[in-house]
């Protein structure tokens, strides 16, 4: 192998430490970006997907299907859907969770504005075994009557307050009437990681309706499957509901967010290749310099393709430097941060896949960055070089 | 045959309806072992002539054999590969790379080299012993004077050995006892390595070391250096070399 000793490529480095500074963190800043939109579709995108084995069925009001909120589903509904043959019971429990769904202004007491809108959903205790994703993990369950919530771990980024505002004890005001906060959850990677739970009964009475917004009820697949509840949803035409896998559910609203990844990513690959071009004319007037060192390395014997690759070396260790910075920096800044969107929120999401596109994304800004300047300073004939 | 031959050779350069022709039908041979100072004004086509016979640039007409072989007919990386074992280039400005100490300089053309570690060390050593700069191999180019740094780049096209140096004004930058030093050292390497030396100066006092010296004008050789030439020659030589345009 005719290369050029590694250690030429790194001492090189060192020729204007204040333009390597700048080149590290422009390659930083840069890769941050892109792990950033990479954190925000990853975080959107498992927010809004269920693992394959979820066997839920959500039953909404017939012409609800895109968005609970707006589902209503009464009583005797909810009754009927109860008595399906095919959902998984338990030490006699049945895994029926009926459920009111409404964004409602909250704010804390500290706080003078307006709360900020947050998804709530009042439940019944079997939501904890229909919904296997949530944890408590702080506090209990809300108790029917007693003005009581609980607040899952994304609520703080949603409503943008700090997480000791929502500390067991604390008070949160919906229409100015205090609710005491006696329960934390986590339900990572889902919508209703950004939701408060309250009793059902108590949702109701807020929100001033004595129907459900949507009927959840876990399957067992050794009684039956999907069929079962679409059948029953059909043949009760009187009930006025409609049965959705929850998987489906959440991948109709995926894709309705679909156009707001794809603007992310655009924006983001944008941005990324101005960094690019940016970084470009640095490099350029810096190999521009060394023209006829280039020159003398080839009159020394050196190939063309040894000296292309050592400023190649060169640039990539600067762009790779610069992604563990942003790496560190993303993980340690970004991952977890609520982001809300038009109902709720999602977290950051910047976990190994997340650093890898990253730090492959600042090894492939090292390498194209330096291409061009490389190959435009090894255009010109040596003995042109050499008077250079 | 001559080690190096040259027939006819020519080089132009054409820029839109310009055409420069910086070598002329130029016919020349030089013997193993020469010692050759070539001389003239600038842009008379001496450092295209030497960067022809180093095969840096190709000739656009004509015949250049090195040791029997065409040269211009070899691709580029051959070209590459035999200008690595056979020639040795020392500039005007000594061209060190900043980032390595001498020592590593002179390593650098042994490198692409296929030698052991030890043998490379021990070349690079003697390269260094040779030209008289071994005290301060890790030094770097900046902490070193002019004529120390042309001494390292005197130990590095020799340290592969090659049987051709070729030195574009060597002198040219340095002051009169540095180039005096300079002279006597490719001198040396001429009379006791048997280097075959080809040096382009516009210092005269080159020509007392030279054993012979050859006018170049306009990309032709000319027998004897024209009364306007002699006189330029002779106020250079009074002060420090000439640098071209
Ligand atoms: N790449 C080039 N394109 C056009 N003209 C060139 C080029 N290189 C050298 N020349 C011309 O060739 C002539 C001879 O140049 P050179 O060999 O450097 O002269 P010297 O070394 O004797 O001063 C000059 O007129 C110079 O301008
Ligand atoms: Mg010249």
């Amino acid at each position: 192998m005719r290369l050029l000793p590694f250690d030429y490529a790194t001492r090189n480095l060192g020729r204007s430490p204040g333009r390597l500074v700048l080149a590290v963190l422009g390659s930083a800043l840069v890769v941050l970006l892109v792990i950033a939109s990479a954190a925000f579709v990853r975080g959107m995108g498992s927010s809004l997907s269920l693992p394959e084995e979820n066997s839920n069925v959500i039953f909404l009001g017939a012409g609800s299907e895109e968005s609970v909120e707006r589902s209503e589903v009464s009583t005797r509904a909810a009754e009927v859907v109860a008595t399906l043959p095919s959902v998984r019971t338990r030490l006699g429990e049945r895994y029926v969770s009926p459920e009111v769904h409404i964004a409602l202004a909250i704010r804390t007491e500290e706080s003078q504005v307006e709360g900020r809108l947050t998804p709530v959903r009042g439940v019944r205790p079997t939501a904890y075994l229909v919904h296997s994703q949530v944890h408590i993990v702080g506090g209990r369950t809300p108790t029917p009557g007693a003005d009581e919530l609980m607040v899952g771990g994304l609520v703080g980024g949603q409503l943008g307050v700090d997480a000791s505002r929502l500390a067991l004890g604390k008070t949160l005001l919906i229409d100015g009437r205090p609710w005491s906060i006696v329960g934390h959850f986590r339900a990572p990677h889902t919508v209703m990681d950004a939701e408060i739970w309250m009793a059902l009964t108590d949702l109701q009475v807020v929100g001033q309706r004595d129907d459900l917004s949507c009927v959840v009820v876990t399957l067992d697949p050794a009684l039956g499957d999907f069929t079962d509840a679409e059948v029953l949803a059909a043949q009760r035409l009187d009930l006025e509901l409609t049965a959705m896998r929850e998987v489906d559910y959440y991948g109709a609203l995926a894709r309705f967010y679909a156009p707001i990844r794809a603007m992310v990513l655009v924006t983001a690959s944008l941005i990324a290749l101005g960094g690019i071009l940016g970084g470009l004319n640095t490099m350029v007037a810096a190999f521009a310099a060394r023209v006829r060192e280039v020159g003398t390395l080839q009159v020394l014997g050196y190939p063309r393709r040894a000296i292309i690759l050592s400023f190649v070396q060169e640039s990539v260790i600067v762009a790779a430097t610069g992604a563990l910075i942003a790496g560190v920096v993303g993980k340690l800044l970004l991952d977890g941060i609520a982001v809300r969107f038009s109902m709720g929120a999602f977290g950051l999401v910047v976990d190994a896949p997340v650093l890898a596109i990253g730090i492959a994304a600042g090894i492939i800004l090292g390498i194209v960055g330096a291409l061009p300047p490389t190959l435009r300073c090894m255009k010109l004939p040596v003995g042109q070089a050499l008077r250079g | 045959m001559s080690l190096i031959e040259c027939r006819q050779l020519t080089k132009k350069y054409t820029r839109g309806d310009n055409e420069i022709i910086p070598l002329d039908e130029l016919d020349l041979s030089i013997e193993a072992g020469a010692f050759l100072a070539l001389m003239g004004p600038s842009g008379s086509g001496k450092t295209t002539l030497l960067n022809l016979i180093a095969g840096i640039d190709r000739p656009t007409a004509g015949e250049l054999r090195v040791e029997g072989t065409d040269i211009a007919r070899l691709s580029r990386s051959k070209l590459a590969r035999w200008r690595s074992t056979h020639i040795g280039y020392i500039f005007q400005l000594y061209h060190l790379v900043p980032v390595l100490t001498a020592y590593e300089n002179v390593e650098l053309p042994l490198l692409i080299q296929p030698i052991s570690r030890k043998e490379r060390h021990a070349r690079v050593a003697q390269a260094l012993e040779l030209a008289g700069i071994a005290d301060r191999h890790d030094h770097y180019p900046r902490q070193l004077s002019g004529g120390q740094e042309q001494r390292v780049a005197i130990a590095r096209s020799l340290v592969t050995d090659p049987p051709i140096l070729l030195a574009d004004e060597p002198t040219g930058d340095l002051d009169r006892a540095s180039s005096k030093a300079i002279l006597e050292l490719l001198l040396r390497l001429n009379t006791e390595l048997g280097k075959t030396l080809i040096i382009v100066t516009h210092d005269p006092t080159t020509t007392h070391y030279a054993k012979e010296t050859l006018h170049l004008e306009k990309g032709r050789l000319v027998s004897e250096a024209p009364p306007a030439l002699a006189a330029e020659v002779k106020s250079a030589g009074d002060g420090r070399g000439e640098r071209d345009a």
